[in-house]
């Protein structure tokens, strides 16, 4: 399926683990986005307050600042920063914690291990929505 | 005996010079083994970020046959065995499976069952770990044995790859080998047990003995069927709930509270009054998360329970009902007749769920 992203869409993953970080990042390049990789909560926000970022993808456990307060951080900032599309990346299954960060507000989440073409999609459909105002 | 002091001296000089020797050898040899690991560790470093590049290049463009990989040197083989290893909890799909192709081009796999055999426990346990991460259902045979090996991280690694090929001819000598570790590894065996899948629950019902003659793996199965949320084990949870072993009734009752399905409401409530406090804990975590406000008596009077177990499943029963919940529990720490017990974890638990940002 083709997808035209627009141009200059940036995109913050935040993962912990370095290999996995670097793969997604390569995908992602190749879908000619612009990606940053940050390996904590804390250096994601930094890396938001200073870069406009379109689309976030994160980890749920991660050193520093876990996923789940990084997007009730997100969350608490001002628009439109505060509303950039969060797709969560878990790497267990449980329901409860997936409940907490949708209910803090990610808006959609994935279990590891992931497909790349299915993480592609996923942030596809999610910036689609925030384009139409969604 | 009087020795004369030229040859005391001289003793004392050569000894004094063999010292030395000796550890500036061992300075030497321990320099020498530190600079062959970093060479090491810059060489499998090197390799990593130049195979990271190759791997992207390989999963993501193109498919099939018409996917590139340089060639791996025969003896750069165990490291990129490695490498590869990295990404099997990360990829799934397609890529997973592209992955596997690149592992068995390599052509190590033909090794494995000679490695499986092999003295040393390092190389066996990394076979059984191949077995299990590339999914190479033609070795699981010989993987069985390995269920035995003296070295408990070996036997771990042979259950777990005999577990995620989810082919429940395994399952039988798997849950012999759990049964056999300590009990207080519980979560860690669980978490084995998973890799079979939900598949495993209908073979557990059909193959256990009676509770009363084979109480923990029943245990299992209860705990098992909550992890995976299996609504199809409900009816034999409720039947569990019921038998006299108190271990498999809390078990049950966690599995039950996993399964949250109001309609087991009228089952679970009269436990919350049982004379053993597991089950009454266990109730209480589960009257939260299957009641409704018809619930909130039954868990403000565990709030004051002898045991602080209950005591505080029944403050987290009661943040986990919603609003109506959370206002009881306003309403116990403002109550000056409320038990103190009631009070203070009434008081704790409101401020862990502001913590956690609960409602």
């Amino acid at each position: 399926m083709s997808r035209v992203w627009p141009e200059n869409t940036r995109v913050l993953v935040v993962e912990d683990d370095q290999a996995t970080a670097r793969l997604i990042q390569a995908r992602l390049e190749m879908e000619g986005l612009q990606v940053f990789v940050a390996h904590n909560g804390v250096d994601g926000l930094e890396i938001l307050h200073r870069e406009a970022i379109d689309l976030i993808t994160t980890d749920l456990m991660m050193p520093a600042m876990n996923g789940f307060r990084l997007v009730q951080e997100i969350r608490d900032l001002p628009p439109p920063k505060g509303r950039v599309p969060i797709l969560l990346i878990s790497s267990n299954q449980n329901e409860q914690d997936m409940v907490r960060c949708l209910a803090a507000g990610a808006d959609d989440y994935m279990t590891k291990p992931i497909s790349a073409q299915v993480l592609v999609e996923r942030l596809w459909r999610m910036h689609q929505r925030a384009s139409s105002g969604g | 005996m009087h020795l004369p002091p030229e040859l005391v001296l001289r003793v004392l000089i050569w000894g004094t010079l063999i010292l030395a020797s000796l550890v500036c050898g061992l300075i030497l040899v321990g320099a020498g083994i530190q600079y062959r690991r970093d060479r090491q560790n810059r060489y499998r470093i090197a390799r990593f970020q130049s195979w990271e590049k190759d791997l992207a290049v390989y999963l993501f463009s193109g498919t099939g046959a018409s996917r590139p990989f340089p060639p791996i040197a025969r003896e750069d083989r165990s490291l990129f065995q490695t490498f590869l290893a990295r990404y099997h909890a990360t990829l799934a799909g397609q890529e997973a499976e592209a992955l596997k192709d690149l592992y068995l081009g390599l052509g190590v796999h033909k090794s494995i069952p000679h490695r499986l055999k092999h003295r040393l426990a390092t190389v066996r346990a990394q076979a059984a770990q191949e077995v299990g991460i590339f999914r190479l259902s033609e070795y699981l045979e010989s993987v069985v044995p390995l269920l035995n090996d003296p070295v408990p991280y070996v036997a771990h690694l042979a259950a777990q790859s005999l577990a995620r090929a989810g082919d429940l001819r395994f399952a039988r000598p798997v849950l012999d080998w759990v049964l056999r570790e300590e009990k207080y590894q519980r979560e860690r065996l669980l978490r084995v047990l998973e890799g079979f899948g939900p598949e495993l629950l209908p073979w557990l019902e059909t193959t256990l003995e009676a509770p009363v003659v084979d109480p923990e793996s029943w245990i299992l199965f209860a705990l098992l069927a909550g992890s995976h949320r299996h609504r199809e084990s409900e009816p034999r949870l409720l039947e569990l709930i019921d038998t006299s072993v108190v271990d498999i009734q809390a078990s049950a009752l966690k599995a039950l509270a996993a399964l949250a399905d109001p309609l087991t409401y009228p089952r679970v409530e009269p436990l919350a009054r049982h004379e053993a406090w597991p089950i009454r804990a266990q109730a209480a975590k589960a009257l939260g998360l299957i009641g409704g406000p018809d619930a909130i008596p039954t868990l403000i009077a565990l709030t004051s329970d002898q045991v602080y177990e209950v005591r505080r499943n029944a403050a987290q029963g009661l943040a986990d009902l919603g609003h109506a919940g959370t206002s009881a529990l306003t309403w116990l720490t403002e109550d000056p007749t409320a038990d103190r017990f009631a009070r203070d974890i009434a008081r704790e638990r409101l401020e862990w769920t502001d913590e956690r940002g609960h409602q």
